[in-house]
Parts: structure tokens; C-alpha cells; sequence
């Protein structure tokens, strides 16, 4: 039983994870918490339902065209909402982030109604409900062992994005010193919005995979994944990338076992209690860095 | 924005009247008497959240917390031991004041957004604990028959006249609108006075430079317990109010959009300005209930208000990011003891 | 006389940089000692130390306004403001949106006591406290000069009458030392004048003043002694006239060669 646990925990965490990415590496490079990042992740889900029904299109290229939808809404959101308070006022930014995840929460309402959704079984490929691995009483079939190579494998990509590339290492610098970065000829609107492009590319494949795993989506789900995903980031250290990654598998498990062994109606209170407490004892996170003040 | 304030001068005392006279009017409407009733919760919730940000510049964003602490502390006193209204005030009152002090005192060392995510947390904690402590709350299914409001006066009475008993239980809109009145009124004169006070003023040195406050002799861990305290104490005064009024509560009243709400009438007021918050609540308020009615005439769903209501905010950081009105703490400008330096201060000039 | 301040052994250690390194010193009653060095050599780190805002990894800091040695070496910024240590900053930290007025108002807020509930319900002695900080708040305004600026914005004040604004409000704490943090930066000679002016008006207020300065001809006239630091060390200590003619305090400003200059 705690196997299986384990197992469904870390589904859980990698997805959480690919979340959790997405707001540190923005809070890092313009110290905003992106609500409206939750949002990002849901469309993701409903566009990929949207291109498999209403397209018609084979699962791959409905994954590749809603990531890419949810990329470059992430830049939008940048450039029409978040851009123009660069220099106003942080609680002004703050209400429109949170201004613009009602809209979006709201929006997606409209268009395919509150109920919950059922993902498109039909779309899935057949080896997907085949068990891939089996030790003891734990089964991981194909579907899971996909979401842990696919999630793995962004991982890997964001770092060597992050530490390999030019535009990686750009936005390392905007996150140490946004005024040094740009006189060093940095463009700093472009990283910023490169940002944005990555973290929601990753959040969207989130939410696909959540969709896909739990066979359900609603317009609601970002608000809960995303209050999670941000708990995580905190718990790795706010700003981050290894740390929210780090973050994210460790809340995925021990909301499950929490939820398995201690209490089920609280399991969300998990989340929550944890970036409460990390807040209080090591407001650093456990892999970042303490920040003090020059007199 | 401040010539318009000094415009309504006189004016403003007319309006009172006015307002005040609303419900004996042969025109007064029950809805808009609600909505009225209503506004004034928000008022009260308002001032209260602007002590925070607006004050000490904290960003508090797990507000709704303390409303729902309040009005879930009275609710289930009224339920469980019939307790008169005037009782359960400044009980709902204290113990939202000392979730302030639990709460705060972990939390409030910590620098700018750590303390905001802290109160967000515990505001999803509350409405979690309403939820699910169903053998306490009710859970979902909420708390109904709640008593209204009632005077009791009849101690008063009786010494007129032994067969007179003034009682009288609150029915309708109208006694909750001069009760709501009442309370926005004295919140407001206790802001104000506080506002024009080394309490004040100690508040909005943390704002303004903290280091500089920590050096001109301010405790800021003990002054932001204050803060805090005072502000989650008031959101439990608009929660017990909240609930005798409605008779109703349940979880998903308390949710994360009523903190945002109040968060945006407090920013739309201008932080720090206490007459600003009257506005912002009145304002959103009303955008709410237009919103209610007018889009179900443009062809949408009454719930698109909330979509509006986002696109609305955004729009107004987009060109209004300080608010509405600027930020001076007026009550500082014009007590008496600053009157009267104002003049000592001219017959210098001239003398 | 007993010293009001003694630096014994104080380090302080940022990470991998040590920003100070067992410097001491004493710091003789009513009079003006002037903390000098290059930029970076730790003096604002020293008065952070003094002050509270840092506590020393090292070495202890004794504070005696009084007959009584006080260790004071940790103790927080609001206590040691309480306990009579005042402090301008290098970079003015004043209140600007509010009043010249509030600023030196809450200077007072140490000295007085009404709470919350005298606030709400203006008891008398409420009242009368109210009417005590401002009538303390203008005498230390009038005492700076900026006495006619009192219900002005501070934000709207010129740069020089700022700097006299941070030292009426470092006064209204009633101080019994004051450590003065570059408080020319910026002046131009008339301004300096007045600032001189006013620096002796401090003392004969029986206020000891510690000085952090650039401005050297303001250093070698109003200081009656110096201590020299560069790179958190003490390098020299002394009169004006001796520290002036020092090889190393030359070499520390001007580089190695320069003492034959």
C-alpha cells in the first residue's frame, strides 16, 4: 500500500513540479507572483481537449499545438498585463495577476461551462492502459511511466536551458540584478517574456497530463494546483528552479501519504500548513538563498 | 480628486441627513436597502484591511480569514447559547484579535511577500477547518436560523413603567441599515483618531522606512502585532455583524475573492486614506449589483460578473495604480493642535 | 570622565568579507569624534554596530550615558535609541510623504507612552502628551532652522534642509550620543557653515556627537579627535593635526607614494 502510495505520489509531485517551475522562474526574474500561472495550466488541459475533439488532431500534435497556445498566452499575459506596471507600484501588479486568473477562470467557464470535463479516452493510444512495471502489489502502467519520462525529460531540457544557453544564463543574471543585467545590453523584456514562454509551455503540459491521469478537468482547477505549485516553490526555495523542482515531488508525496494515512478531507491543507511552516522556520526554502538588507 | 472632497464641504452633511432619512422615504426599496446594508460590512471591512497595507505597509492577503472567524464565532454563540447580540460583539471581536496575535506573532518578522503568502495560507486553512469540522460548522450545509439583532431594553422600561417591555427583535432591512450606520460610524471615528496619534504615526513610519522607524525608537514587531490585531479584531466585527444579519453562513461565503475584493476597495481608495476605503466599498459594491443585472441583459450568465469584475481591476492598476485618491493622512492635517500651529505658524510670517 | 562609548575588539563578519576586524576605541563625553577612512572601510558598519542594527560576531560595545557601564553590543535599534545612541544614515532615510512635522514627531516616540486605547478614547493625559510632541517637535525644528517648514511635506524640502530634518527627528529621541553619518554629502560650503553652526549647538546641548565625514576641511576643524579605518581595520588614531601628517592614513586616501606628496 505505501509502494502504491509512493508511486501516485510522485506522479503527482513531477506534475506539481512542472507547475512549480514556472512561477519561481518568474517570481525570480520580475518578483511577481503570476496567479493568473494556475489559469495557464488549465487551458492547457481544455485546449488539448479542444484540438483532439474539435480538430480532430492526433494526440501528439494537440500536446505540441496547446503547449505552444499556452506559451504564447504566458507572453501575452506578460506583455499586456504585467509589462506596462513594471515600474508601478507591486500591489498594482499583484491585483492585476490575481485580476487576470479570475479572468481567465471565468473566461474558460464561458466557453466550455463549469462542469468538470472527462479527458478523451479515445484520443489515448491503446499501450498506455498496459502495465509497464510491477513489484509487489504496485502496478505503473504505461500512462504513468510516460508522465514520469515526458516530466523527467522537461526537467532536464529547462536546466539545460537554464544553465546552457544564452538566453538561460540572461535570465539568471535579470533575477541576481535586473538594472546591472540590462546595461550589460540585456534586453530585458525579451528574457522576461522568454520566461514566461517556458514556465507556461511546462504548465501546460502539467495541466495535459493531469487531465489525462486523473480523466477530468474543470475550470477551477488551476486556483488548487496552483496554490499547490506556488507551496512547493516556497518549500524549495522561492526563485529556485532545482528547488521547485525539488519542492514539487516532495509536496506530491506527502499529500498523498497525507491524505492516504492522516486525514483525506485535509489533503489540500497539506499544501498549505507546509508553506506556512517553511515560511516560518526557513523562509529561504530549503534550497535557496537569504536575501538582507544594506543599512 | 481633493477639490471634489472640498466641493461637497457643506454638502456632505446634507447627504448624511439624507442617507439617514433613506428608509422612513416613502421611495426607500428593500433591494437597495440591502445592497446599502451590505456596502456598509464591506465599509467596515475595508477600513479594517487598510490598517495593514495601507498603514504599515503590509500586504495582508488572507483577510477574508478573520471576517469568516467572526462571523462563525458568532453564529455558533447565537446557535449554542442564545447569546444577545450586544455579548457576542466584543467576543467575535477578541477572538479574531487573538488569531491576529497567534497568527502574527511567527509571521511578522518576515519581509514583504513571505508574510502576504503566511495570511493567503491561513485564510485557505480557515475555510478548510469550516469545511470539514462538520460535527462544529455544519460543513457545507451551513449554519441556518441564525437569531437577528434584538434590543432588550426592557431593565430600561420597566423603571418607567412596570407593564412596558421594550424588546425588540431586528426584522427587515431597515433596523440593519442604522445598525450598519452605527458601526461604520464608529470604525471610522476610531480610525481616524488613531490615524492622529502616536499609534498613527508610529504605523506609518513602519510603512514609509522601517529601518528609519526601528531608529527613531519604534518597536516594529510590536507595532505590527498592534496593526494586525486591531485590523483581524475589526474583520470579526464586520463577520458577527455579518452574521445576524444574514441568519445564514456557510464555508464558501469565506473564500479567497472576498479577500481579493476588499483588497481592491482598499487599493481603489487610495492605501492609507480612510475616507478612500468608504468609497472603494461603495463603489465595487455597486459595480457588483449593476453588473448582476446588466449582463443578464446583454444575452450572459449572471456569474460573468466575476469575469468583468477581474478585466475591471486590471484595467484600473493599468491607469490608476496609486488609486483614486492620494494617500494623505488627513486627520493629521486638520486636528485642532495642527489648526492651531497653523496659525502660530502664519503670525510668524507676519509678525 | 568617564568615556560615554567604548568599541573594545568589535569584528563583524558578512559571509567571507570582514567588514570590521577588532577595532576599539573610546569616545570622551561632549565632544566630537570623527570616524574616517576611505570608502568601504567600515564605518557605516560601525555605527550599524553602535546602533543595533548589526551585531558584532565579535568584541563588545559599552554604552555609559549615565555612572553605569551598559553592554550594548546586540542590542536592537529601537532599544538603543530608548537607552539615549541617535543616528542619521549615510543615504537620508526620512518619511517623505508625510509632514516635516510628523517626521519629527515620531522622534519623539520614544520618550512618550500613549497606546491604542488613549488614542481612541483621547483621555486627558492623551491629549496633553499630543500637545507636548508637538511643542517638543517645534522647539527641535526651530532648533535646526526648519521651524517654518513644519507642516510641509518632507519630501518637498531642499537636499540640505532633508539632512537638517534627519537630525532634528535624531534629536527629538533625546540622545545623549549621536553619530552624525555623513552629514555634509552634498552641501555646498554655505550649507556646510550652517551645518557646523549647528553641530556646536548640539554639543552645548550636553549631546556627544560621532562624525562620519568625506568633507576633510569640515573633519580637521570641528573634530577633536579621529579614528582611522580602511578595509575594517583600524590603522591610526589620534588629534587632527597628527593624523593629518600619519604615512599610513596618506597611503590608505592616496595610494601608496602619496605620503611624500
Amino acid at each position: 500500500m505505501l509502494e502504491q502510495q509512493l508511486v501516485n505520489g510522485l506522479t503527482l509531485g513531477l506534475i506539481y513540479a512542472l507547475i512549480a517551475v514556472g512561477y519561481t522562474m518568474v517570481y525570480g526574474v520580475i518578483e511577481l507572483i503570476n496567479f493568473a500561472h494556475g489559469e495557464v495550466y488549465m487551458f492547457g488541459a481544455f485546449l488539448c481537449m479542444t484540438f483532439l475533439t474539435v480538430f480532430g488532431a492526433p494526440l501528439i500534435v494537440a500536446v505540441l499545438l496547446a503547449m505552444a497556445c499556452c506559451a504564447i498566452m504566458g507572453v501575452l499575459l506578460d506583455v499586456v498585463a504585467y509589462r506596462p506596471l513594471r515600474n508601478a507600484p507591486r500591489l498594482a501588479a499583484l491585483i492585476t495577476a490575481i485580476g487576470m486568473s479570475i479572468f481567465l477562470q471565468n473566461l474558460a467557464m464561458i466557453i466550455w461551462g463549469s462542469r468538470p470535463l472527462p479527458f478523451v479516452k479515445e484520443a489515448l493510444p491503446a499501450f498506455f492502459k498496459v502495465t509497464a512495471l510491477s513489484f509487489g502489489e504496485v502496478n505503473i502502467s504505461w500512462m504513468q511511466m510516460t508522465i514520469y519520462i515526458v516530466a523527467v525529460s522537461l526537467m532536464i531540457l529547462l536546466n539545460l536551458v537554464i544553465t546552457k544557453t544564452r538566453t538561460g544564463t540572461a535570465m539568471r543574471a535579470l533575477a541576481q540584478n535586473r538594472v546591472c543585467a540590462s546595461l550589460m545590453g540585456i534586453s530585458v523584456n525579451r528574457v522576461i517574456a522568454f520566461t514566461f514562454a517556458l514556465g507556461s509551455g511546462l504548465g501546460a503540459m502539467a495541466g495535459i497530463m493531469v487531465s489525462m491521469f486523473y480523466n477530468t478537468m474543470y475550470p477551477t482547477m488551476g486556483y488548487n494546483a496552483g496554490v499547490k505549485a506556488f507551496a512547493a516553490a516556497v518549500l524549495g526555495g522561492i526563485g529556485s528552479v532545482p528547488g521547485a523542482m525539488f519542492g514539487g515531488v516532495v509536496l506530491g508525496i506527502a499529500e498523498t501519504l497525507g491524505a492516504g494515512y492522516v486525514s483525506s478531507p485535509y489533503r489540500d491543507g497539506v499544501a498549505y500548513a507546509i508553506m506556512i511552516l517553511v515560511i516560518i522556520l526557513r523562509p529561504s526554502g530549503l534550497l535557496g538563498r537569504a536575501v538582507t538588507e544594506k543599512a | 480628486m481633493r477639490g471634489v472632497t472640498a466641493l461637497l464641504g457643506p454638502l456632505k452633511y446634507l447627504l448624511l441627513a439624507a442617507a439617514l432619512a433613506y428608509p422612513l422615504t416613502p421611495v426607500s426599496d428593500v433591494y437597495v436597502l440591502h445592497v446599502l446594508v451590505l456596502v456598509m460590512v464591506y465599509m467596515v471591512l475595508a477600513m479594517g484591511l487598510n490598517i495593514m497595507p495601507g498603514f504599515c505597509g503590509l500586504l495582508d492577503l488572507g483577510y477574508v480569514g478573520f471576517y469568516g472567524i467572526g462571523a462563525y464565532t458568532a453564529g455558533l454563540l447565537t446557535l449554542t447559547y442564545d447569546l444577545s447580540f450586544w455579548v457576542i460583539v466584543p467576543l467575535a471581536v477578541v477572538n479574531g484579535a487573538l488569531w491576529g496575535v497567534i497568527l502574527g506573532a511567527p509571521t511578522l518578522r518576515l519581509v514583504g511577500d513571505y508574510f502576504a503568502i503566511v495570511t493567503f495560507g491561513f485564510s485557505e486553512l480557515v475555510v478548510l477547518f469550516l469545511t470539514n469540522e462538520i460535527w462544529l460548522t455544519r460543513g457545507p450545509l451551513g449554519l441556518p436560523g441564525i437569531a437577528p439583532v434584538s434590543l432588550d431594553l426592557s431593565w430600561l422600561s420597566t423603571l418607567f413603567n412596570p407593564e412596558w417591555d421594550w424588546k425588540y427583535v431586528f426584522s427587515g432591512e431597515t433596523p440593519y441599515y442604522y445598525l450598519g450606520f452605527l458601526m461604520v460610524a464608529v470604525i471610522y471615528a476610531v480610525m481616524r483618531r488613531v490615524e492622529d496619534s502616536r499609534l498613527g504615526r508610529a504605523w506609518l513610519a513602519i510603512r514609509e522606512d522601517p529601518m528609519a522607524a526601528a531608529s527613531a525608537g519604534v518597536n516594529l514587531f510590536e507595532y505590527k502585532i498592534i496593526a494586525f490585531a486591531v485590523s483581524s479584531g475589526i474583520g470579526a466585527l464586520a463577520g458577527a455583524f455579518f452574521a445576524r444579519w444574514t441568519l445564514f453562513l456557510s464555508p464558501d461565503m469565506f473564500k479567497f475573492w472576498e479577500s481579493f475584493l476588499v483588497l481592491c476597495m482598499v487599493v481603489l481608495g487610495g492605501l492609507g486614506n480612510i475616507r478612500g476605503s468608504l468609497i472603494g466599498a461603495a463603489v465595487l459594491i455597486s459595480l457588483g449589483e449593476v453588473l448582476r443585472v446588466v449582463l443578464p441583459g446583454l444575452g450572459l450568465p449572471a456569474e460573468t460578473r466575476f469575469l468583468v469584475y477581474g478585466l475591471i481591476m486590471v484595467l484600473i492598476m493599468r491607469f490608476r495604480p496609486g488609486g483614486f485618491f492620494t494617500a494623505v493622512a488627513e486627520s493629521t492635517m486638520s486636528g485642532p493642535l495642527i489648526m492651531d500651529l497653523r496659525r502660530r505658524l502664519a503670525a510668524r510670517k507676519t509678525g | 570622565m568617564e568615556p560615554i562609548l567604548r568599541v573594545d575588539g568589535v569584528s563583524k563578519k558578512f559571509g567571507g568579507l570582514m567588514a570590521l576586524s577588532d577595532v576599539s576605541f573610546e569616545v570622551a563625553r561632549g565632544r566630537i569624534l570623527g570616524l574616517i577612512g576611505p570608502n568601504g572601510a567600515g564605518k557605516t558598519t560601525m555605527f550599524n554596530c553602535v546602533a543595533g542594527l548589526y551585531k558584532p560576531t565579535e568584541g563588545a560595545i559599552v554604552f555609559r550615558p549615565g555612572d553605569r557601564d551598559q553592554d550594548v553590543q546586540g542590542v536592537k535599534p529601537e532599544k538603543m535609541t530608548a537607552l539615549g545612541v541617535a543616528r542619521t544614515f549615510q543615504n537620508i532615510r526620512l518619511f517623505s510623504s508625510l509632514t516635516v512635522l510628523d517626521n519629527v514627531r515620531i522622534g519623539r516616540h520614544c520618550r512618550t507612552s500613549s497606546n491604542f486605547f488613549g488614542a481612541v478614547l483621547r483621555t486627558r493625559s492623551q491629549r496633553a502628551e499630543e500637545r507636548r510632541i508637538i511643542d517638543d517637535a517645534m522647539e527641535w525644528l526651530d532648533f535646526v532652522g526648519l521651524g517654518s517648514f513644519a507642516l510641509q511635506s518632507a519630501a518637498s524640502l531642499s537636499y540640505g534642509d532633508q539632512r537638517r530634518l534627519e537630525i532634528a527627528r535624531a534629536l527629538a529621541t533625546d540622545p545623549k550620543l549621536l553619530l552624525l553619518d555623513e552629514p555634509a554629502a552634498g552641501m555646498n560650503p554655505k550649507e556646510t557653515e550652517s551645518l557646523v553652526d549647528l553641530i556646536y549647538a548640539i554639543l552645548e546641548k550636553d549631546v556627544t556627537v560621532v562624525l562620519i565625514e568625506h568633507d576633510m576641511k569640515l573633519v580637521m576643524r570641528i573634530c577633536e579627535h579621529l579614528v582611522v579605518l580602511d578595509h575594517g581595520v583600524k590603522i591610526a588614531e589620534g588629534a587632527p593635526a597628527a593624523i593629518r601628517e600619519n604615512p599610513d592614513v596618506i597611503e590608505a586616501y592616496l595610494g601608496k607614494g602619496a605620503a611624500h606628496a
